[in-house]
C-alpha cells in the first residue's frame, strides 16, 4: 500500500519540488532562519498562499488583512470537499488531517483515480496526503536552506503541475463521458477570465457549479441524464 | 525580521487555510446520500479539472518561444497519455520535454 501511495503521488512530487524550492528561495531573502520555511510547509501547506505570505511579511501586513487575503486566495477549496464527503472515513484525527491536506493536486488525484476493489480508501488517502505534504515540506526546506547552492536545475519542472491536471482532465473525460460539465467549465472560465482574471479560480468554480445546478433543476433532460 | 510576528502570521494563515477546506465536511456531514449532493460530487471534479488546466495555461505567452515549448510539451503529455494511459509516464515525459527546451539540453 505504501509503494502504491508513493507511485500514485509521484507526479505531485515533480510538481511540488520546484514550487517548494522557489518558495524557500524567496522566503530566505526575508532574512528569517530557514526552518521557518519548513514550519510554513508543515502548518499552512498551501502553495499560492505561502508565496503571497512572502509579500505580506515583507510589507508587515496586518493580521486581519492576512487572514482575509489567505481565506480569499484559498476559497476555491470550499468546494473540494464536496466530491470527497464519503471518502475520508469516520471523524477522528485522520479525517482532520485529510481535510487539512486537501490541496489542488491532492484533490485532483483523489477525485479522479479509481482504487482497486477492497482498498482501505481512507487509509490509502491518508498515505497519499502524508507523502504529498512531505514532498512539499522537503521542497520548502531545501529552497530556504540550500536554494542558492543547489546544483540540480529544476527550471521548467513546474510544468509537472500542468501535466498532472491535463492528464487528470483526460481521465475525467474517460470517466464521465458526457460533455456538459466540461462545456460549462469552459464557459465559466471564459467569463471569469474576462471579469476577474487574477482570481479566476474561485469565480469560475462557483459559476460552473451554479450553472450546473440550475440546469439540473430546470432542464428535464439534464435532470434525467446527469 | 521579527520572529514573533512571523509565528503569529503562520498561525493565522494555517487556520485561514484550514477554514477553506473544512466547511463541506461539517455542513454536509451525514447528508452524503442526498441526490443533489451526489450530483455535485460527481460533476465538480471534471469542472474543476477543466478550470485548473485553463488556469495553468492562461499565463503562458503563446507568441513567445516559451509558449511554443509549453504547447509542444502539452501535446506530448496528451499524446503519451492517450497512447499508454499511465499518468506517471505521461507527466514525466511531458515535463522532461518542457525542461529540455527551457534549459536547452539539446
Amino acid at each position: 500500500m505504501i509503494r502504491d501511495a508513493i507511485k500514485t503521488t509521484l507526479p505531485i512530487f515533480f510538481g511540488y519540488l520546484p514550487l517548494g524550492i522557489a518558495f524557500g528561495l524567496l522566503f530566505q531573502e526575508l532574512g528569517y532562519p530557514w526552518y521557518y520555511a519548513t514550519l510554513m510547509g508543515v502548518c499552512i501547506y498551501a502553495g499560492a498562499a505561502q508565496f503571497m505570505a512572502v509579500g505580506l511579511l515583507a510589507a508587515g501586513a496586518g493580521f486581519v488583512e492576512i487572514a482575509m487575503a489567505t481565506f480569499f486566495l484559498n476559497s476555491r477549496h470550499l468546494f473540494y470537499g464536496l466530491a470527497l464527503l464519503n471518502s475520508f472515513g469516520n471523524w477522528g484525527l485522520r479525517k482532520i488531517y485529510l481535510i487539512f491536506g486537501l490541496t489542488d493536486e491532492v484533490y485532483s488525484l483523489m477525485s479522479t483515480i479509481e482504487l482497486p476493489e477492497g482498498t482501505d480508501k481512507p487509509q490509502f488517502y491518508f498515505l497519499m496526503t502524508i507523502f504529498s505534504q512531505s514532498y512539499w515540506i522537503f521542497g520548502c526546506t531545501l529552497g530556504a536552506w540550500a536554494g542558492t547552492k543547489l546544483v540540480f536545475n529544476t527550471q521548467g519542472m513546474e510544468f509537472a503541475a500542468t501535466a498532472l491536471f491535463t492528464v487528470l482532465l483526460i481521465e475525467q473525460w474517460i470517466k464521465v463521458r458526457k460533455p456538459l460539465p466540461f462545456i460549462i467549465a469552459l464557459i465559466a472560465s471564459a467569463i471569469a477570465l474576462l471579469l476577474f482574471a487574477q482570481h479566476m479560480l474561485i469565480l469560475a468554480i462557483s459559476l460552473s457549479l451554479i450553472m450546473m445546478m440550475v440546469l439540473r433543476l430546470t432542464n428535464k433532460k439534464v435532470h434525467d441524464e446527469y | 525580521m521579527n520572529i514573533e510576528y512571523l509565528v503569529i502570521v503562520i498561525a493565522i494563515m494555517s487556520v485561514a487555510t484550514f477554514a477553506t477546506r473544512l466547511p463541506p465536511f461539517v455542513l454536509f456531514s451525514g447528508r452524503e446520500q442526498h441526490p443533489l449532493l451526489q450530483f455535485i460530487a460527481r460533476y465538480t471534479p471534471p469542472m474543476v479539472m477543466t478550470i485548473l488546466v485553463i488556469y495553468m495555461l492562461k499565463s503562458v505567452d503563446y507568441l513567445s518561444t516559451e509558449g511554443l515549448y509549453a504547447f509542444i510539451a502539452l501535446f506530448v503529455t496528451i499524446g503519451v497519455h492517450l497512447w499508454r494511459r499511465n499518468a506517471l509516464v505521461s507527466i514525466v515525459t511531458g515535463t522532461a520535454v518542457f525542461m529540455s527546451f527551457v534549459q536547452g539540453w539539446f
